[in-house]
């Protein structure tokens, strides 16, 4: 280990964070917002009574479940443009950007997977709070948005927020289409400094004690989520 | 006001309603009553149709329940229900409990709603308990509550589904207190509950069920008196001599 230059680390500090981490921060952040809105939608649809609606989601689900997410990260890339030039009628393929490309990416990803825990969540409250709402006149929408979806919401959390910390080290994944995310951009460096053990090990010990406090974080929310209930 | 016409229900291939028929008149409180499995809780919920029936008619006030062109949210909202496991719901304060229906459907202002729900809440007696979490309150005290919720809709019928049949003995009376005085004060009611008590106190009239069938549909005097059907009479001596 005489070789080991931490010097680089330091070096390379602000770029990694300021470029990298912002990166996968905030694929991160839109990505789970984005995915928990069309998981949530996505597991009203495989409920739904109407049968050809829940088995539309249910394939969707399954699908995205049986394919491997690298796969899927290479298949919108470069298929979105030529999906963005034929639904805006454009003669060339759009330019899309990495970014967004992830961002779609992942959120129709993760939504299959959101939507499978807020579909346990949802099947978790008790009929009788459905009738409930039902009985006072709320329609539908109203009986999800007001009653059946925040108690779903809060009995999921705990999980809701463990797939998170996954969907962030899943974004380091981005690295195949040469976006700079946290992980991108310290391959960059090592590749360029040729210090590829310094720059891989800092990044292993970043997503470690990142994932590991978050997970520390759910499991105290988890305790104080039993006692309220 | 209520009025059912063979009402017949099935789940799958198992029916759990046949030909069932029945009036409720205005002001009218209808106890049901039998054996569980019987089909009391089916029928009463088929009346605001959060259960679906598969043939006959039910008409609220002339409107018909299991037409697909009626308005179900404007026609509930209208007749207030009381569940056996009280139902309410445990993420919102007593308050908000209180004025979530009356602001979303009836379009109260939050201050109107309440000032409405309070009063109500004063009126079962918890005014105190108003800013509390359901989960705090003990299951009379909920039931209460639930009940004044139905309440806040100005209903002009209330369906109550075993009202009682959750709550330990000591809260009972706390409750069914509250249906008296509602009953006294001319409100529709249809019962379903084992309280023969409450039956003979206030019902006018009372309907037996077993298996899916309306085998009783009398006067109460007539029904305390003298049940014509064997499977009530044994009902009766099974649930007052217990």
């Amino acid at each position: 280990m005489s070789g080991f230059d931490f010097d680089v680390i330091e070096r390379s500090l602000p770029y990694l964070f300021r470029e990298g981490m912002t990166f996968t921060l905030t694929l991160t952040a839109l990505a789970m917002t984005g995915g928990i809105v069309f998981g949530t939608l996505l597991a009203m649809m495989r409920l739904a009574a109407f049968k050809p609606l829940s088995m539309l989601a249910g394939a969707y689900v399954n699908l995205m479940r049986s394919i491997p997410l690298v796969l899927v990260i290479f298949w919108f890339f470069f298929l979105v443009p030529y999906i963005g030039a034929w639904v805006l009628r454009e003669p060339n393929p759009i330019k899309v950007g990495t970014f967004w490309s992830a961002l779609i990416t992942f959120t129709m990803f993760e939504a299959a997977y959101y939507c499978e825990i807020m579909r346990a969540g949802i099947q978790s409250i008790a009929r009788g709070q459905v009738w409930s709402g039902y009985a006072l006149g709320l329609n539908y929408w109203q009986t999800m948005g007001k009653i059946v979806l925040p108690q779903a919401f809060r009995n999921m959390l705990p999980v809701l927020l463990t797939q998170t910390i996954i969907l962030f080290q899943d974004t380091s994944l981005v690295y195949v289409i040469s976006a700079t995310d946290f992980l991108g951009a310290a391959s960059k460096i090592a590749n360029r400094d040729y210090r590829l053990v310094e720059m891989y090990s800092f990044v292993a010990i970043v997503y470690f004690v990142m994932s590991y406090g978050l997970s520390t974080l759910v499991r105290r929310l988890q305790q104080r989520i039993a006692i309220i209930r | 006001m209520i009025s059912m016409n063979n009402v017949s229900k099935w789940y799958g291939s198992f029916q759990v309603l046949t030909d069932c028929s029945t009036e409720v008149a205005k002001g009218e409180v209808v106890v049901v009553c039998g054996p569980s499995g019987s089909g009391k809780s089916t029928l009463i919920k088929c009346v605001n149709a959060l259960e679906p029936f598969q043939k006959g008619s039910i008409t609220v006030e002339g409107i018909s329940v299991g037409d697909p062109k009626t308005n179900l949210p404007k026609l509930r909202s209208r007749i207030g229900m009381v569940f056996q496991n009280f139902e309410l719901f445990p993420h919102m304060t007593v308050t908000e409990n209180l004025t979530l229906g009356q602001v979303k459907v009836l379009g109260r202002s939050i201050g109107e709603a309440t000032e409405k729900g309070l009063k109500l809440l004063e009126r079962v007696g918890l005014l105190a308990h108003k800013d509390k979490y359901p989960g705090q309150l003990s299951g009379g005290q909920q039931q209460r509550v639930a009940i004044a919720r139905a309440l806040s809709m100005d209903p002009i019928a209330m369906l109550f589904d075993e009202p009682t049949s959750a709550l330990d003995p000591e809260m009972i009376n706390e409750v069914l207190d509250v249906m008296v005085e509602l009953a006294k004060e001319g409100m529709t009611m249809m019962v379903v509950t084992h309280e023969m008590g409450f039956a003979r106190k206030v019902a006018h009239r009372v309907i037996f069920m077993d298996a899916g069938r309306i085998v009783e549909d009398a006067k109460k005097e007539e029904f305390f008196g003298t049940p014509r059907s064997e499977r009530a009479q044994q009902f009766l001596s099974k649930i007052l001599h217990h």
